[in-house]
């Protein structure tokens, strides 16, 4: 619960749990002019940099509108010039040799686009890292509003120890993969006639699904005494979901940002978590340090920066003392009347069965296909299991 | 009078040539003595005895200058205006208080109802019945006389102080009026329950009459300067018998436009919410004042900013004024005799905040008899005892209140809000000694809040303050008021939600203020106000200081603040013509902030930022940081059109040296107040206001419509997500613009009726401009906006039905225009994360606010004497559930962007209350 929530909740104790949330469609213009919007950074540490530039779309329809075909310089302040090549879908990539990149430089980008905007950046310089200091877990039940209804599940934590000359600002970003099972490998279907594969394909039988966390993680440690944080809190994973039930892997990565950097994340993160509430500060149009050099007046949205990141991999198999309880999505149906009850539409029809023979049990897809909720069925390369 | 009647009739039967005793004419020359100098001379001229307690003539000069009068007749006249009455006993006189021995049976009927006897007591009679009783004596009507004969230069006027006491409390009747209907000529009482009018010597009829009191009639006989004392006897019913006078008490009381008084006994019947009468909710309902919204404590008047608004409760400033966020006022509503609201025209005396001035008082408590009443809803009690210490000179009142509301947090779900608790309590106490020309009363407030929610937060703020007036009355025509201040503010906050950022901070406010303000009256036609005051401010803004051993936090002192406020003032008011009146005064205010205290300086042309410091001032203790100063103008013009109507024009000129440091939507309990400083200026505005008021007498309606606009300058608004507890530098975190605002206000009320109540509309707007020369110093690029407490459609109505004298229906609806948002009006992506991209600054509106309230109030039996009262009262708050906004906020649901709506109460609240009191209905 953030600081801005606690008055919120006075509220709710004074009213005696009056006060309600509902949904709630405003009636907004959709905003006539289009920004543009770049977010990329060149990162010490990462491979390959990367660039995206794209178009603002109306809240009511909502949709990715790529600028592609752009022509994009990074600069640093010593007179170098890094080309980005087009990669597709508003996306623009360049390699980097690591000697450029070392504490106190600062780069730039500069975008001319297609219809003649040019778009800069103000510089932002790079500062230190330290290398992650620990990530865990640990079990943690979240009452719920019902006495006694708990969310059962995990919360991740880092803790960070900064050195002297690393920055005081951090951003933290987390990827998940988790392995998960369709329950039944395919063995019998029936469009029409019955067919029995044999041996039955487990191909689809288990996946891997991999998602950034969409959370932004800010810290900075201007106003703490070290720099260093104990317990940084994470993401939770509840136990209603299967991500921890075959095996799961996460990857922390550890940005140290600049002070604008920080000031643009922290002020995104506050803007795209709203409680709503009391005494809820205002939203704020959030700026970054782009500039359009055509049209002044023009906002152009998002930020470029420069960072260093490390990052650090870990694996979950089997939390003890934490009970699944999750949803396969495969709910299987008795065929009272026999196999004619499956209509041709619906063809073909999963069965049930064993090498010996099906059963009148019928299978939705999401059964026996994995890929169908999301994930993919090629190991990834980092899978220890 | 009877007894008068029947000693003639005695003389007649004895024969005037042998009197003797009380009937014997003698000479009588007495100049400025001692009453007992006075009995001394009658006995030794005519051998009467004269019976009297020492207490009650001691404060009695005797001015007499007869040639040939009876003893009795001079002793009466002498006694005149006092209260004392003399009568015939055993061929003596004997001196009682307000009565006369009775020393006949009544001898026929009318007399005897009329004999204020205690076995008459018991039938209290109706205005009506009473009427019909004595109607046909209505000529017999008393005579106050005024002056000694021959005290007046031929034809001059007399300065005639008058003072009008509640009969039944000894407490004086503020703002009752007096009216000579011969001359058009009339006074309002004030707070103290005086008036000065000036009359030619003569006899006039006049009326004296204040809601909830009989009207009654005296002669005036007017010899030259005095002064007198009335007790005016309270109406046992007040509704129906009640005649009304609007027309001439509302161009009495309101000469100034944007005025608002207030009486609690007006607003007896207003819905309560929770239970209790909330009177800054309800100053809500008149033009021209919102409400923020539900869990809000402040106020906007005239599209000014809630820390514009000076609340002062018997001279206190009280700095939070409402307890519970606003759901219920700081200060229990039983002790408050009136308020009055300030928002147009400002006298004088009053400056330091740009909108308005609030100024309540509380009750002197009752002179004659102790009582007690109270108040229990399932929230709060309260109980208020008051009575004398020194019958008719020296009384107390106390009240205590308190909530005990956590029994109902028990059982709600959320496991947070069963672990938290909620409580509040007020005390206050007051003494007030009153003789004749002198007032002298000290008063003590302490209100309490303490929030705790679950082991993350606690939160407590209180409220103190004592002051010290003195009033006194050199003459008829000169009143000065000292008094004597101080009012602490305080809160504090522990937030221990993440062990490694737990803070506790402390917060303290000290008010200290000394002033003096002066009343002459300098002819029938000129009154003229002058003052001085200072005000020594004292803020330690205090520690935020890491909580617990786990925490990381560093201590950031936030640093004190300390600043003179020193004002001179003068004000005219002249009635030119005798529809024409112009009041024009000017306040010179100096501001200084003062050290001890390290100031930076910023690089010019740069943002305010730690970044740009370039050089660091230091300032010793009480050493001057800078000196602001400019005088303040005031004028009002009240043009009288006829009778029933006036119009009233005034200008306006006000400073504020104190900020609330709020960057929220509306005011959070938590917010700082902050002086000007080396880097924050005072802000300044300009008012210009127009009135028109009108009474339709025949309708019972009082009317009024208004116009006004406000112009600020250095009005200080927050950075977007500044920070008040990270960093001591305020400078750093505000920019000041200017602001601009207008609107229109509407009223229409009926009062003394059967249906009753008012409603009010108010177009206002409110607009906000930071433009400084960079970018830095400018918020919405520079560009206009609606500041967040821009309403410009308000209406109220506000009704009262008297089904019957005991049971009342009423009925308050509200609505609102919504207030300014700042809309999501794009989206984007950030690594395929939608993101919103916000509209300019407060370019949109949430939905309107509206709401019905109901209440029914059964009062108990309306005997005129018992021991005590009591009253039910069912309070809904809310009637229609409606979930009125509080704000809109959007968040990103799994990929696409959904809007919430966020109501603090959406459903129907209702509450029983009971309340009593010892008396009877119309007692306080």
């Amino acid at each position: 619960m953030r600081r801005t929530d606690i008055f919120l909740y006075m509220m709710l104790v004074i009213v005696l749990g009056t006060s309600c949330i509902k949904n709630f469609e405003p009636d907004i213009l959709s905003s006539d002019a289009k920004k543009y919007v770049v977010n990329g950074q060149v990162s010490s540490g990462d491979s390959i940099q990367r660039l995206n530039v794209s178009l603002t779309s109306s809240i009511n329809e909502p949709e990715y509108i790529p600028v592609t075909g752009c022509e994009v310089n990074i600069y640093d302040n010593l007179g170098h010039q890094f080309e980005m090549t087009d990669a597709g879908k508003g996306d623009y990539t360049s390699i980097i040799d690591p000697v450029y990149f070392h504490p106190g430089v600062s780069f730039k980008v500069e975008i001319r686009t297609l219809a003649g905007d040019i778009l800069v950046s103000d510089y932002d310089s790079l500062t230190q890292v330290p290398p992650i200091d620990n990530v865990y877990y640990q079990r943690k039940d979240i009452e719920r509003s019902e006495p006694g209804d708990f969310l059962v599940g995990i919360q991740f934590y880092i803790d960070l120890k900064g050195t002297q000359t690393s920055s005081h600002y951090y951003r933290w970003e987390v990827f998940e993969t988790w392995e998960y099972h369709a329950e039944y490998p395919l063995e019998w279907y029936y469009d029409g006639t019955v067919h029995h594969v044999s041996p039955p394909d487990f191909s689809r039988k288990v996946c891997w699904s991999t998602r950034k966390l969409p959370n932004i993680f800010t810290l900075s440690t201007t106003n703490l005494s070290e720099n260093r944080y104990d317990k940084f809190p994470l993401h939770y994973v509840g136990n209603k979901s299967s991500r921890l039930a075959y095996g799961y892997s996460y990857l922390v990565k550890q940005y140290s940002i600049s002070e604008q950097a920080y000031n643009y994340w922290e002020q995104l993160r506050a803007n795209s978590n709203p409680e709503g509430g009391l005494y809820e500060k205002q939203p704020i149009s959030v700026k970054g340090n782009m500039h359009d050099l055509m049209h002044p007046e023009n906002d152009v949205l998002g930020y470029f920066g420069a960072t260093s990141v490390v990052s650090q991999r870990k694996f979950i198999k089997d939390v003890p003392d934490l009970v699944l309880d999750f949803n396969t999505f495969c709910f299987p149906v008795i065929l009272r009347r026999g196999l004619r009850e499956i209509a041709p539409s619906e063809y073909p029809g999963y069965l049930l069965g064993d090498e010996f023979g099906y059963s009148l049990v019928l299978l939705n897809a999401e059964c026996i296909n994995c890929l169908l909720l999301g994930g993919t069925n090629v190991k990834p390369s980092f899978w220890p299991f | 009078m009877k007894s008068v009647l029947l000693f003639f009739l005695l003389i007649l039967f004895t024969g005037k040539g042998s009197a003797q005793g009380p009937e014997k004419f003698i000479a009588c020359h007495i100049h400025n003595a001692s009453f007992a100098t006075f009995a001394d001379y009658i006995k030794q001229q005519s051998g009467v005895v004269l019976y009297y307690q020492d207490a009650w003539t001691k404060n009695l000069f005797v001015n007499i200058d007869e040639e040939n009068i009876t003893v009795s007749d001079a002793v009466a006249k002498v006694l005149k205006g006092s209260g004392l009455e003399v009568s015939v006993w055993n061929n003596n006189l004997v001196v009682l208080r307000g009565e006369k021995l009775i020393d006949t049976l009544p001898s026929f009927e009318h007399k005897a109802i009329s004999v204020d006897s205690t076995a008459q007591k018991e039938k209290a009679l109706t205005a009506s019945e009473e009427r019909y009783i004595t109607g046909r004596m209505a000529d017999a009507i008393q005579t106050l006389r005024i002056g000694k004969p021959g005290g007046s230069r031929s034809n001059a006027k007399a300065k005639v102080l008058g003072r009008l006491l509640d009969e039944e409390t000894g407490e004086p009747v503020s703002y009752a009026n007096m009216y000579i209907a011969s001359i058009e000529t009339g006074a309002v009482a004030d707070a103290n329950g005086f008036f000065t009018v000036f009359l030619k010597p003569g006899s006039y009829n006049a009326i004296f009459e204040f809601l909830g009191y009989e009207s009654s009639k005296y002669q005036l006989e007017v010899l030259s300067d005095g002064s007198f004392t009335l007790n005016m006897k309270r109406a046992v019913i007040q509704m129906k018998e009640l005649v009304i006078h609007g027309d001439r008490q509302m161009s009495m009381q309101a000469k100034d436009p944007g005025i608002e008084k207030i009486l609690m006994k007006t607003i007896k019947n207003v819905p309560m919410m929770m239970g209790e009468r909330n009177i800054l909710n309800l100053s809500a309902l008149l033009p021209g004042i919102v409400n923020t919204g539900e869990g809000s404590a402040g106020l906007n008047v005239r599209g000014g900013g809630s820390d514009q608004n000076a609340f002062y409760l018997n001279k206190i400033p009280i700095y939070n004024t409402s307890h519970l966020f606003g759901f219920f006022p700081a200060f229990n509503s039983d002790i408050i005799k009136d308020f009055s609201i300030y928002k147009g025209y400002i006298p004088a005396q009053f400056g330091g905040r740009l909108s308005s001035v609030f100024d309540i008082n509380t009750r002197q408590g009752n002179l004659k008899h102790i009582t007690a009443h109270g108040g229990l809803s399932p929230i709060t009690g309260n109980i208020v005892v008051e009575g004398p210490i020194l019958k008719d000179t020296f009384s107390f009142i106390i009240s205590a209140r308190t909530s005990y509301s956590d029994w109902i947090l028990k059982d709600i779900k959320d496991p947070d809000i069963r672990a938290s608790s909620a409580k509040f309590s007020d005390f206050s106490g007051g003494l007030n000694y009153d003789v004749q020309k002198t007032q002298i009363s000290l008063f003590a407030y302490h209100s309490h809040d303490h929030f705790r929610l679950s082991n993350l937060n606690d939160y407590a703020y209180s409220n103190d303050g004592v002051s010290f007036i003195y009033n006194h009355r050199y003459s008829n025509s000169l009143h000065v008021e000292y008094a004597l201040i101080a009012s602490k503010y305080k809160f504090n906050t522990t937030d221990k939600q993440e062990p490694t950022r737990a803070y506790e901070h402390a917060y303290e406010l000290n008010h200290y203020e000394a002033k003096a303000d002066f009343k002459h009256i300098l002819t029938d036609k000129n009154a003229l106000d002058y003052g001085a005051g200072f005000v020594l401010y004292d803020l330690d803004r205090g520690d935020v200081k890491p909580f617990g051993t786990k925490s990381l936090r560093y201590l950031v002192p936030l640093g004190s603040d300390k600043g003179l406020e020193s004002a001179l003032y003068i004000s005219d008011s002249y009635d030119a013509l005798t529809w024409l009146t112009l009041t024009v005064g000017a306040r010179y205010a100096m501001f200084t902030p003062l050290g001890s205290k390290t100031v930076y300086t910023y690089t010019p042309g740069s943002p305010r930022d730690v970044r740009y410091i370039n050089d660091t001032l230091q300032f010793g203790n009480n050493k001057p940081i800078k000196w602001y100063s400019e005088p303040d103008l005031r004028a009002a013009v009240n043009i009288e059109t006829d009778a029933y109507g006036s119009i009233k024009l005034a200008f306006n000129q006000m400073h504020q040296n104190l900020f609330m440091l709020n960057n929220t939507i509306t005011i959070a309990p938590n917010a700082q107040w902050k002086l000007a400083d080396y880097h924050l200026k005072p802000s300044q505005s300009n008012q210009v206001s127009l009135g028109v008021f009108r009474t339709l007498s025949k309708i019972g309606l009082e009317t009024s419509l208004e116009f006004y606009y406000k112009h600020t300058v250095n009005y200080p608004e927050f950075k977007d997500g500044a920070d008040f507890l990270g960093s001591p530098l305020v400078e750093t975190a505000v920019l000041q613009g200017r602001q601009k605002a207008y609107g229109v206000e509407f009223f229409l009320k009926r009062s003394s009726r059967k249906l009753e109540g008012w409603l009010s509309y108010t177009y206002s707007k409110s607009l906000l401009k930071i433009d400084g020369e960079q970018p830095f110093d400018q918020i919405n690029k520079g560009e206009e906006y609606p500041a967040n407490f821009d309403i410009p459609h308000s209406f109220n109505l506000v009704l009262s039905y008297h089904l019957s004298r005991r049971l009342t229906f009423s009925s308050i609806v509200v609505y609102q225009t919504g207030k300014p948002i700042t809309y999501p009006v794009s989206v984007y992506y950030v690594d395929g994360v939608p993101v919103l991209d916000y509209s300019s600054r407060n370019a949109y509106r949430i939905p309107g606010y509206f709401r019905t309230d109901l209440s029914i109030t059964l009062e108990g039996n309306l005997k005129r004497y018992k021991l005590a009262h009591s009253s039910l009262s069912f309070n809904v708050y809310n009637v229609t559930g409606r979930e009125n906004p509080y704000s809109v906020y959007f968040k990103t649901v799994s990929g696409k962007i959904r809007g919430y709506l966020y109501s603090v109460i959406g459903v129907p609240i209702i509450t029983a209350t009971w309340n009593f009191k010892f008396g009877n209905y119309a007692a306080d």
